[in-house]
């Protein structure tokens, strides 16, 4: 029996969720344990920002440990961003006193929670048993509301780090670090304890010390990889390859288990307007470029790999296939059929 | 857009936000960056004096040009008679960046102060938010920063230090916006990418024309004007991308919008395999064709040709399976034409459904 949060994949592998819905369907069920993922940042824009928010998020919901770092002074005051997870209409009316039930209709689900009395009757006289519905939810997959913050004190947990690189020269501390916190979740054959997350935001923002040290950056990340698959966790890096040299950028991306980009979309755009359905809700583009394989030697492959990122009410996230005009075939590359402009036309930097 | 950036410039940041940062580009094909930058500068100086900017004061940080510039500039481009001293500190890296010259570290000018170490960006970044502080009241009051050259502060310090000077003067509180010029030719183009990275606004100046030969031409046409191109970040996560051109003549740089059509996002759009849309030859040619039909639609019937009268000069295109082959010389046949509509039969009790055999 697995604790909640993990869900058993193919191949033995497990899963812990992204924090978004539709990412965890896209991706074949979440994050594989052991995988280091990648995210490719657009230089214009602060979507990947959104993909670690819902990642960190999920990860303190199910009480996972959670190391972060970020390029910043203040990585605290990212974790003060972090989403809460949207309630759904059913659990609100779950705690309500037992005294003021007495010989009282309470809400129009109230039949739900009668343990005994299963014939109906109106006998309300404290016998029935309420289910009390906490934060520690038994869902898999949480959708988040991001215009609301997580509980404070769930960020002050012992389980959850973080450190600032901005100051740092090197890149010795984080390694320690990171190796420090996966060698608390060790991976063993019998039992499977709780997951842990690390999520490292913009890796080479050039404010760093350490960013113009292409090999100790490439060593790192080498390093790292090998440490995630002996343990029970899964790392989420996020940079923004503009910044680097084309062949480090794609060092990286051939390091990575499941690679992702985000892209910037135009504002006020006439043209993609009409091209695009839904062009008015969408704030940016989000490309698969592969997923972990993990025990296996069979790929996997997408009906669409780019998909738009919507603010679903403003709130939560939303990624949808893209609807669009027939492309003139002899420019795309036709094995991703169906998916968007932007792969077929824009730097091919990205496709391998 | 040229006022479009002034005013996103003004207007400033939100609390909690970093401040909005603008870097000016240009290049040897296009070289009108520094009028750009002291358009934008004059401008802010003016909202700063008029009282509708968020920022109360302006430091500049100086390094490719005198000071005295830039006195002389902004007295002469503001209007108003106000003393500078209250609105513009100016810290002065033109004279002595590197320390070399002995001698008093006190200017002529109380607005100006000297700063004698470039590569120290930790002080440099002090001393900017000291000027700054010292200028405006203590409380919530914000200043904005400008500074001349990047170029010039790349040539003597590391490109990380560059870039976390520029994000800590981005998130400090009291700092409104920030703007700076950068020749893209005279560093990497990783320099340039790690500025825009770091920035939310990126105005370029482009040539009119690109040309790869350097003709004469060209070169004469690239001379006085020329495309403001302006990226902006917007909070939202899209990118609002605005063209104009500018025009640079008597030492002043103007703005206007773009004559040309201009197709910013081609890499973006595909190429469609037929087009859905007709141009206007081929709508007024569609009004005139005549439909196969007997009931045009406009109330008046169509008059089969029969073989005997000539043909009426609205007929001359269409023919369908009901009508018959026209022959134009008469006496050789008749054609007798019956409609398929004649030949029905008002609907009978009979099912034809009957006669299936299932």
């Amino acid at each position: 029996m697995l604790i909640p949060g993990l869900k058993p994949g193919p191949n033995g592998t497990t899963f812990i969720s992204t924090g978004i819905p539709d990412l965890d369907k896209i991706l074949g069920g979440g994050f594989a344990l052991g995988s280091l993922v990648m995210v490719m940042e657009d230089a214009e824009a602060p979507h990947h920002l959104l993909l670690l928010r819902n990642f960190m998020s999920q990860g303190v919901i199910h009480n996972q440990p959670l190391l972060y770092t970020c390029p910043s002074r203040d990585p605290r005051a990212f974790l003060g961003t972090l989403p809460c997870p949207i309630v759904s209409k059913e659990d609100k009316s779950a705690s309500i006193d037992q005294e003021k039930e007495k010989g009282l209709k309470i809400a129009w689900q109230y039949k739900k929670y009668f343990v005994e009395n299963q014939h109906g009757s109106e006998n309300n006289r404290g016998m029935f048993v309420l289910r009390i519905f906490t934060y520690t939810r038994k869902e898999y997959c949480n959708e988040f509301d991001l215009r609301k913050p997580l509980e404070r004190h769930l960020l002050s947990a012992q389980h959850i780090g973080s450190i600032s690189m901005q100051d740092s020269p090197n890149l010795s501390s984080l390694q320690e670090r990171c190796s420090t916190f996966l060698d608390q979740i060790p991976r063993n054959e019998g039992s499977v304890g709780n997951a842990g997350r690390i999520a490292i935001q913009s890796f080479c923002a050039p404010q760093c010390g350490y960013s113009d040290k292409e090999w100790d950056m490439l060593f790192f990340i080498s390093s790292l990889k090998s440490m995630v698959r002996d343990s029970h966790s899964v790392v989420m890096i996020t940079f923004p390859p503009s910044l680097l040299s084309q062949s480090l950028s794609t060092r990286w991306q051939h390091m990575a288990d499941t690679l992702l980009s985000v892209r910037a979309i135009p504002d006020e755009d006439k043209d993609l307007g009409k091209l695009l359905t839904g062009y008015q809700d969408m704030i940016g583009l989000l490309h698969v470029h592969k997923v972990a394989q993990i025990n296996t030697q069979v790929p996997v492959i997408f009906e669409a790999s780019t998909f738009s990122i919507k603010l679903q009410r403003r709130r939560s996230l939303v990624l949808e296939r893209l609807n669009q005009a027939p492309v003139d075939g002899s420019s795309g590359t036709s094995y991703n059929t169906g998916s968007s402009c932007s792969s077929s036309s824009k730097t091919s930097a990205f496709d391998f | 857009m040229a006022e479009w950036v002034c005013r996103a410039l003004r207007d400033g940041s939100l609390e909690g936000e970093h401040a909005p940062a603008l870097t000016i580009k240009d290049s040897i094909s296009s070289a009108f960056g520094f009028d750009a930058f002291t358009h934008v500068l004059c401008s802010m100086v003016s909202n700063i004096i008029a009282g509708k900017s968020q920022a109360r004061g302006v430091v500049l940080a100086v390094f490719d040009k005198s000071p005295s510039f830039y006195v002389d500039l902004l007295k002469r481009r503001t209007i108003s008679v106000v003393s500078l001293d209250k609105w513009i500190r100016i810290l002065d890296c033109y004279s002595d960046p590197l320390g070399w010259k002995d001698g008093s570290t006190e200017s002529v000018n109380p607005i100006v102060t000297i700063y004698k170490d470039v590569r120290d960006l930790d002080k440099l970044f002090s001393s900017i938010v000291g000027l700054g502080k010292g200028m405006v009241d203590q409380g919530k009051v914000r200043f904005s920063v400008a500074i001349d050259s990047a170029s010039v502060i790349l040539r003597h310090a590391s490109l990380s230090s560059v870039a976390g000077l520029v994000t800590n003067l981005r998130s400090h509180d009291h700092v409104s916006c920030l703007f700076w010029l950068i020749h893209s030719d005279l560093q990497e183009a990783r320099a340039t990418a790690v500025l825009e990275y770091t920035s939310s606004m990126v105005a370029s100046l482009e040539p009119m024309v690109l040309s790869t030969e350097k003709s004469i031409f060209s070169l004469e046409q690239n001379s006085r004007k020329g495309k403001f191109h302006v990226r902006t970040k917007r909070r939202n996560g899209r990118v609002k991308i605005m063209c104009e051109e500018y025009h640079v003549e008597q030492g002043d740089i103007n703005f206007k919008e773009s004559s040309g059509n201009e197709n910013l996002n081609q890499n973006l759009l595909p190429k469609l395999q037929f087009n859905l849309q007709l141009s206007e030859k081929e709508l007024a040619d569609r009004k005139n064709v005549v439909l196969p039909f007997e009931h045009q639609g406009d109330g008046q019937t169509i008059e089969i040709y029969d073989g005997r009268r000539s043909l009426p000069t609205v007929q001359h295109d269409l023919m369908t399976s009901e009508k018959l082959c026209t022959e134009t010389e008469h006496g050789k046949g008749e054609i007798h034409y019956l409609r398929d509509s004649d030949d029905e039969r008002p609907d009978s009790d009979e099912d034809p459904d009957d006669d299936l055999d299932i």
